[in-house]
């Protein structure tokens, strides 16, 4: 198909999916209201305004029991923080860095964890700088700038 | 490599980028439209499924992706959702998920994929939608999502009545409602968490779940990360779908996973365990140049070889005449310096340019070197080149020299100059002959003498030559070591050499005491020079690295010959014993790694575009069992469900509960992540080996889960009872606003006891 034919084919596939303006699907009042500017924010800054909203919860709950004898302290239930799966009790088997193979030797220059003389021969010590990090990175052992 | 053509071809997997679809998303003819008739929706982060609930299957599955495409030529932006986003390649490669991460982030997408879901779906609306809707959420979700959710559910859309629910629970009770199995757990792989939820008389005790932070999209991109850093050279980039579909197709859950990789990189387990992955390519053929083209080349080729050969000889004449005369000049003098006192020696010298007496010495040293090896060049190029006639010619040409300057022309004190160079390169001519024939004669001395003993005593010769061999093999492993030492600005060798110039550098002489000391310039007993390594010392390797080479390669061609007469002659020594053995593809972790149970050609173009997958195969699954891997400080999901059987719901390590026993026998695998293969039976293996023998286990996992969690929730609306009490009404949101919750057996609840 040319690129012009393709060009309109695409045109008329998102033509068939334009929905009228406004949208017969959504609350005619909703509409009228002014459009909504959402702030779109990062996954990271939403966890960190959850945990906000927990602690503030938790705090005034405190100190409306100092006050109050018969109010209730609220105790977290089930939040997003306290289903995470805790640190493993295990110790942390060694592999390679670089095959995935056991590891039991660590580079003293970098860190690397490999297998055998001959991954440090040929890998581990000609590594160019930066390749250490970003082999270290997978297993979140590397360095993080702040 | 004779042996390694007896191998079968390995089989190779070629992986290809996602073709494109061909039909755009289906617009779904509901009939007769009824508004009481329930939809429901599965916004997974991979996949959004929606469709009516009295379906046994969604009506719509499509990729919870967004394209805004700006079409310059009719200034328009257009909006490709689901399956339209893959009809073109520029639009797919533009298209984004509204997801961070397991969290939404971007609502304005989503308004947008629910308006189309609902479009598609046929549905007929009024001033928003009017049926009823079920929808997932995540384990624990947080609070701003859930606010979001209603708002655009309850505010955008309009809908009257709206039940949440969590898609693994959905999935739990699609696949056990119909057993009486009331206790159980649930292991949700999905594609950006892995939660595992215990299930007590049908109801979750959400207050003991866990949640790991790896999913499915966390293993493509390790995988992703972990072949790149495999082949960094590799020539061209793969797709994120091209690493999906490996870790989909080509990875597995290892059984007993330690064990595995114990005996993975073997010869003979590679050999079914490796899987080689070939990328498509367009293979580039050399034009081929015409016969007459390439004759006329070569000709070009041979007249500037010559013309540059010549010239070359021109200029290293003239220097071998400026050697030849210096030599002669410094031999004399040497012979005059004999026997001298040190004062006068060193005065004469260092009017001549000279540091020392050793600085002399190196000097010489390497002018008589320069100059055989001229002069032997020399001599090989004459033969090469003329026949002994044109020497007898050239006798008779010298008729000048002999005259001095004074009673010839100026025209011939230029030709008497000119005969004198022309003589000189004979004499050394000359010598260089006499000089090779002598090493002719000695070396054919040698061989005869070599040959006699070997035919005397051909075990004491095997022994000599043996000897040597180890000898010259270990010098050889000295020098590579050394010069890699030497690469490295902290080795000990570069320090001592370090040293060593900065001791040089020094200015301050040396205190009285060692000055009467012997020294290298008075001591009666130094031999250096004597032996021919001694001046190995002068050729530096960090400055002078072609030499080091060029001995190294020198010191090859000797081993490869005493390996030759070894292999002619010792029985006992064979093809793989030899140097070029000693490296062996299948010894070498690294190359099994690499390049499979294969020798690699890397000339070929095909295994240019190739990779291996073995290690990788069982690493990337490995990481739900062992987050650490992957950089995670969490438990595995082996561990943690150890820890719920044999510590929570009433059980001791020593003594099980009943409710641990029943759940055990009851474990659940959802989630499209749990699709990799053998991850139930691994799931086996470590409940077994957590348990008390003999405890009965069932790990159970639907033939496609990743439509459970939606099945799910169309059975659960076909139970009136159960999804009355799910829905929250568009008035008890107004009336009890965002903050609300409505708990169910299958859904979230409250976040504070």
């Amino acid at each position: 198909m040319s690129s012009e034919a393709r060009l309109e084919y695409l045109r008329s596939i998102a033509t068939a999916n334009v929905i009228d303006s406004p949208s017969p699907y959504k609350s005619q009042k909703h509409q009228i209201k002014k459009k909504v500017n959402r702030r779109n924010k990062a996954a990271r800054q939403l966890i960190s305004d959850e945990q906000k909203r927990i602690n503030g919860l938790l705090e005034a709950s405190v100190s409306e029991e100092n006050t109050q004898e018969t109010c209730k302290r609220l105790v977290p239930k089930v939040t997003y923080f306290n289903i995470n799966a805790p640190p493993s009790m295990k110790p942390p088997k060694k592999y390679c860095d670089i095959t995935g193979l056991n590891g039991p030797y660590t580079s003293p220059t970098n860190n690397i964890r490999y297998h055998n003389s001959e991954i440090y021969q040929l890998i581990v010590k000609p590594m160019a700088p930066g390749t250490d990090q970003e082999y270290l990175k997978l297993r979140g052992a590397n360095f993080v700038l702040k | 490599m004779s042996r390694d053509s007896s191998l079968p071809l390995l089989k190779i997997y070629t992986v290809e980028d996602l073709p494109l679809n061909t039909d755009p998303e289906p617009f779904i003819d509901v009939g007769e439209y009824d508004i009481n008739r329930p939809i429901a929706i599965d916004f997974g982060s991979y996949n959004v499924r929606a469709g009516y609930t009295d379906l046994s299957d969604p009506n719509l599955v499509f990729p919870t992706r967004l394209t805004r495409h700006r079409d310059r030529k009719v200034a328009k932006t257009f909006t490709f959702i689901g399956n339209n986003t893959r009809l073109d390649q520029t639009v797919r490669s533009q298209s984004k998920t509204p997801f961070d991460g397991s969290i939404i982030t971007n609502w304005d997408y989503v308004e947008d994929i629910m308006e189309y879901t609902f479009h598609h779906l046929g549905v007929k609306p009024n001033n928003g939608v009017q049926n009823p809707l079920i929808i997932n959420e995540r384990l624990a979700c947080l609070q701003s999502q859930r606010q979001n959710w209603y708002q655009i559910l309850f505010e955008t859309f309009n809908l009257p009545k709206v039940a949440f629910g969590i898609d693994s629970l959905f999935s739990f009770y699609y696949n056990t409602q119909a057993s009486n199995k009331s206790n159980g757990v649930v292991i949700n792989c999905s594609h950006e968490e892995t939660d595992i939820i215990p299930i007590v008389e049908s109801q979750p005790i959400l207050g003991e779940c866990k949640r790991i932070n790896w999913g499915g999209r966390h293993s493509v991109e390790f995988l992703s990360d972990i072949l790149t850093l495999k082949y960094p050279y590799f020539p061209s980039k793969l797709s994120s779908f091209q690493y999906e579909y490996m870790y989909h197709n080509f990875c597995y859950t290892s059984s007993n996973y330690s064990k595995e990789l114990e005996n993975l990189l073997s010869l003979d387990v590679l050999e079914d365990k490796n899987i080689v992955i070939e990328v498509p390519f367009t293979e580039i053929l050399q034009p081929k140049k015409s016969e007459e083209e390439l004759k006329r080349q070569a000709e070009k080729r041979k007249e500037t070889g010559k013309r540059l050969q010549e010239q070359a000889k021109q200029r290293r004449m003239e220097r071998l005449v400026q050697k030849t005369e210096e030599y002669e000049y410094f031999s004399h003098v040497r012979e005059q310096l004999i026997g001298q006192p040190k004062k006068t020696v060193l005065s004469v010298l260092q009017n001549a340019g000279f540091d020392d007496e050793a600085d002399f010495k190196k000097y010489m040293y390497n002018l008589e070197k320069s100059l055989k090896r001229a002069q032997l060049l020399e001599a090989d190029e004459h033969d090469d080149n003329n026949n002994d006639g044109d020497d007898d010619n050239n006798q008779n040409k010298f008729d000048l020299i002999d005259i001095p300057d004074s009673e010839l022309t100026e025209d011939q004190i230029k030709e008497k100059r000119k005969q004198r160079f022309l003589k000189a390169s004979y004499d050394a001519r000359q010598k260089a002959k006499e000089e090779k024939a002598r090493i002719a004669k000695l070396e054919e001395e040698a061989r005869i003498k070599d040959q006699e003993w070997r035919e005397t005593n051909l075990n004491s010769w095997i022994k000599d030559k043996r000897n040597k061999l180890n000898a010259l093999i270990k010098k050889r492993k000295d020098k590579l070591k050394l010069r890699d030492e030497m690469k490295d600005r902290k080795s000990q060798v570069a320090q001592k050499r370090m040293q060593n110039l900065a001791n040089l550098a020094e200015d301050s002489p040396r205190s009285k005491r060692n000055r009467h000391q012997a020294s290298i310039d008075n001591d009666p007993n130094d031999t250096f020079g004597a032996n021919d390594e001694d001046w190995d010392v002068y050729n530096d390797i960090t400055q002078n690295p072609e030499a080091f080479d060029e001995l190294l390669e020198e010191e090859y061609k000797e081993i490869v010959e005493l390996e030759g007469k070894l292999l002619e002659y010792d029985p006992n020594f064979t093809e793989e014993d030899t140097l070029d053995a000693q490296y062996d593809w299948r010894n070498s972790v690294y190359h099994l790694f690499l390049r499979g149970p294969r020798p690699h050609d890397s000339e070929d173009p095909h295994q240019q575009h190739q990779m291996h997958l073995n290690v990788e195969r069982i690493r990337v699954p490995e990481i739900l069992f062992e987050p650490t891997i992957g950089g995670q400080d969490q438990a595995g999901i082996a561990e943690l469900c150890e820890t719920m059987v044999t510590k929570k719901f009433g059980s001791k390590p020593s003594q099980l509960s009943e409710t641990a026993l029943q759940m055990c026998k009851n474990v659940w695998l959802t989630g499209g992540n749990s699709q990799i293969p053998n991850l139930r039976q691994r799931i086996v293996n470590e409940f077994t080996s957590f348990l008390p023998s003999g405890t009965p286990i069932g790990v159970y996992i639907s033939k496609n889960p990743s439509l459970d969690s939606w099945r799910g929730m169309s059975k659960f609306a076909q139970d009136e009872k159960l999804l009355n009490e799910a829905m929250i009404t568009r008035k008890e949101y107004e009336e009890y606003g965002p903050d609300y919750i409505k708990e169910h057996k299958l859904g979230n609840c409250k976040y504070f006891e």
